[in-house]
């Protein structure tokens, strides 16, 4: 390009600015991008008619306003809209009832208001300036206006503002596409910047290996900050430094040790935080998104698997109310690298020399039948995993039952665990419910690693109704305050006796909360201690018609279902006389037991610690693969969908055992899922209420008490690393790096 | 009433569904708040699976050996009348058995 053209191309637009445009404005860089907005009144005060129908619009995502007290609802007027809502909302939440969405960076609903973004200025009737809707409280017979020339060049000029110190490297950012300033900037802001200073940079933080930083890009919006201190519980973030020196930092040099911290990731709404493991790896245009479910935990977080091909990407939360909010744990949100590395991909028999050799799936499938066939049926032992679902559960067990044996049990169930009244084993306050609690004593369980989500609730209900919390156990870490009572089940008998002072937070509570630890099903003595838990929940009234305060915790993803299914090891030592062991899934089972002439089948989708033991693999299809139902701590019923397609050969679990079942003669009744679902209609009904929470109405307070010695052995960990609990997680990298990095050893 | 210590000799199972709060239950439910404890402390180890979902028909079921299972609908019937049910499959498992 020749100077010549270079010249009369800067000159073209002079020209044409002189000849056309209003005479008055000389300028050639305009402050806002519409005429218009040059010299903005406060809009006029006059009475409005407005020309739509008054009536009530939608608010913004669909939401429902709670009135706790309807007497105090108030009435305020969006943009000439009359909306009543609840005394004590900010004008930001009266715009959103009113279905009107105010940008914002620094509001976030479930954090405290700071109101330092001012992104949410809007117009207020008699208010000489703009006021930050987020943090202003909404009065009756309020007149807000939120779509005047006033709030529209409010918003250019911040805008403007936050982009002055933010870089122009969008295109290499991973939160392109998913960016909260690069959506407003394009819907609010100018149409050009008037900043030809340098930018300001700073330092990127280490924040571990999950939380990839680019400080430069941060805004200040501090959402982080209140993440971790308020809902994480951690005082790990914080605000350095005035003005343009300001930065988000550790203080010193330190990583962010909570198992929420990838949250950080969701609710920063510029790329300055961002997933490290999937930096660089995709566009989020480009990933396919599928609504499941999260089985690393007995939880039962809802999330989105995104993915490209045949490869998950990344794990997001998705919002319920009910079980995780819209956070998740770390475990949840990266364990999926470990989807993709030690995959079982083909059926394999392991040969005389001791090496595994690949078969088809007949082959390998006879084998299986025909030992099956000779031995007896009592040394039949089938044993399903953490992450089984349902349906392969109950194909499991009616397929055992067929051959004769009855000892088919799911990990983590000890010797006659009484699974007989669904309200012994699940939440029955529910997990929601927990916020209503005002005491808490915590038996054998350290919510902490063993439900992350959980523990954000016990967290949240402790700093809002300053809930009391006494705890039973070996030392753990906790992320508020609580009140280390013992380590054994000594102190268990202490309290139900009414000799321990705890006693008295109990029965002085309002909303009493006792949540035992699913670990205990492992000990020998768990009806007695069910008893000594019983004892003092009669004496502080936990159980009543309108509070059921009694809990237990369970550990993994497929125990609730497992115990519904009635998967309970029936005598003991029947794996130590077993001749033939089906383990669908089970890693966590003790191998030393199987005795060293048994055969050892393993279905599943990882080779982890039971495959060494294997006689023959069937390779199965992992959560993210198939449709398979679980049922989460607090008995609701949920269900993953195939987000990727399965590895090599591999098959879903049910079917698997549905095809082992014709060729070992004792064929199955059903061969689709529909099928199997109808199966488990008959065991337990509440098992195909997707989505659904049944509740359990009949008090656990049923059960005959045995008179069993209590052994005084102190209560154990259930969950030694959090990062590694099962087979998945176990392979994944990311996983492995946070063990090394950020356990507290 | 020596069947009920008998259970667990022919049969591997029990499971009664029943609805938390539909009038129809109503009697499965007296009969299990009733008799359960019973039946459990006569019986430690046959799991009694008491499967409570909203909706659903009152329904016993009952596991014999080698998978086979049998189903009874409870709807209508009065808390005596399931203990004689349950008594009568209970007898009829074991003259089979036997």
């Amino acid at each position: 390009m020749g100077l010549g053209l270079l010249a009369s191309k800067a000159i073209r637009p002079t020209t044409r600015l002189i000849n056309f445009q209003n005479p008055n404005n000389l300028f050639l860089r305009t402050i806002v991008s519409k005429p218009e907005l040059r010299n903005p009144e406060p809009a006029a005060a006059q009475p409005e008619q407005p020309l739509v129908d008054l009536s009530p619009r939608t608010p913004v995502g669909g939401a429902r306003v709670h009135f706790p007290n309807p007497d105090d609802a108030i009435e305020v007027f969006v943009d000439g809209f009359p909306v009543k809502i609840p005394k004590g909302f900010s004008v930001l939440q009266a715009c959103e009832v009113a279905g009107v969405d105010i940008p914002r960076f620094c509001y976030h609903s479930r954090l405290s208001i700071a109101g330092n973004c001012r992104m949410c200025l809007v117009e207020v009737e008699k208010s000489p300036k703009p006021v930050a809707s987020c943090a202003m409280p909404a009065l009756p017979g309020m007149k807000i206006k939120t779509d005047t020339p006033v709030a529209k060049k409010a918003r250019e000029g911040v805008m403007e503002f936050l982009l002055m110190n933010h870089p122009l490297d969008c295109p290499i950012c991973d939160q392109g596409g998913e960016c909260d300033l690069q959506d407003q900037s394009m819907a609010f802001g100018s149409d050009r910047g008037r900043f030809t200073e340098m930018k300001r940079s700073v330092v990127d933080k280490n924040l571990g290996p999950l939380v990839k930083t680019v400080m430069t890009r941060c805004i200040q919006c501090t959402r982080c900050v209140r993440f971790a201190s308020e809902v994480a519980g951690v005082q790990d973030l914080g605000m350095l430094g005035r003005g343009s020196g300001e930065e988000i930092g550790t203080y010193v040099e330190k990583l962010m040790t909570s198992e929420l911290s990838g949250n950080v990731i969701d609710i920063c709404p510029v790329g300055a935080l961002t997933s490290k493991p999937f930096a660089f790896k995709a566009r989020n245009w480009e990933l396919k998104n599928t609504e499941t479910i999260d089985v690393t935990d007995a939880v039962g977080s809802n999330i989105r698997i995104d993915s490209r091909g045949p490869e998950v990407m990344r794990i997001v939360p998705r919002l319920n109310e009910d079980i995780n909010e819209e956070w998740i744990s770390d475990k949840t949100r990266f364990c999926y690298d470990g989807l993709k590395r030690q995959r079982l991909n083909d059926p394999m028999i392991r040969g005389p020399d001791g090496r595994f050799k690949p078969v088809n799936w007949r082959e390998a499938l006879s084998v299986v039948a025909e030992v099956a066939h000779q031995v007896k049926p009592e040394e039949i032992v089938g044993i399903s995993g953490k992450l089984s679902d349902a349906e392969s559960m109950i194909v499991l067990k009616d397929f055992l039952n067929r051959l004769g044996s009855n000892n088919v049990w799911g990990e983590g169930i000890g010797v006659n665990t009484n699974a007989d009244l669904r309200s012994g084993y699940i939440m029955n306050t529910s997990i929601a419910g927990l916020e209503k609690a005002d005491a808490f004593l915590l038996v054998g369980t350290q919510p902490r690693v063993e439900a992350a989500m959980v523990n954000a609730r016990i967290r949240k209900t402790v700093t809002v109704n300053q809930a009391k919390v006494g705890y039973i156990g070996p030392a753990t870490d906790f992320n508020y305050d609580n009140q280390h009572l013992g380590t054994g089940p000594q102190t268990l008998i202490d309290i139900a006796e009414g000799r321990h002072p705890f006693s008295k937070i109990i029965s002085n509570a309002k909303h009493p909360v006792i949540i035992v630890g699913g670990g205990i099903f492992e000990r020998k003595d768990q009806d007695a201690i069910f008893a000594a838990v019983e004892t003092i929940a009669k004496q502080g009234n936990v159980v009543r018609s309108d509070w059921n305060g009694l809990n237990v915790l369970l550990l993994h993803a497929a125990q609730a279902a497992a115990l519904d299914l009635g998967l309970v090891p029936q005598s003991e030592n029947s794996l130590e006389s077993a001749k033939f062991v089906y383990l669908m899934g089970a890693d966590d089972t003790n191998l030393d037991k199987i005795p060293k002439d048994a055969f050892v089948v393993y279905q599943g989708h990882h080779g982890d610690k039971s495959v060494y033991r294997a006689n023959v693999i069937l390779p199965a299809a992992a959560f993210s693969e198939k449709e398979g139902i679980y049922e989460n701590t607090e008995g609701c019923t949920q269900q993953t969908w195939p987000a990727v397609p399965t590895v090599g050969d591999s098959r879903d679990d049910w079917k698997i055992i549905r095809a082992l079942s014709e060729v070992a003669e004792v064929r199955l009744p059903y061969d689709t899922i529909g099928g199997v679902r109808a199966r488990l209609r008959t065991v337990a009904p509440n098992l195909v209420q997707i989505d659904e929470r049944e509740p359990a109405a009949l008090p656990s307070s049923l059960r005959p008490t045995f008179t069993q010695k209590m052994d005084p052995t102190p209560f154990g960990v259930a969950v030694e690393n959090f990062y590694m609990t099962d087979a998945i997680t176990r392979a994944s990298k990311i996983m492995a790096q946070c063990s090394a990095m950020l356990l507290k050893k | 009433m020596a069947w009920r210590g008998n259970l667990s000799k022919n049969i591997k199972e029990l499971r009664f569904l029943l609805c938390q709060s539909s009038p129809a239950s109503s009697s499965a439910r007296a009969f299990i708040e009733k008799n359960y404890k019973e039946l459990k402390t006569l019986n430690p180890k046959l799991p009694i699976l008491i499967r409570e979902c909203s909706g659903v028909e009152p329904q016993l079921w009952l596991r014999y050996d080698l998978g086979v299972e049998k189903g009874i609908k409870l709807e209508g019937m009065t808390e005596p009348q399931i203990s004689k049910l349950l008594e009568s499959m209970v007898k009829a498992a074991a003259a089979f058995k036997a």
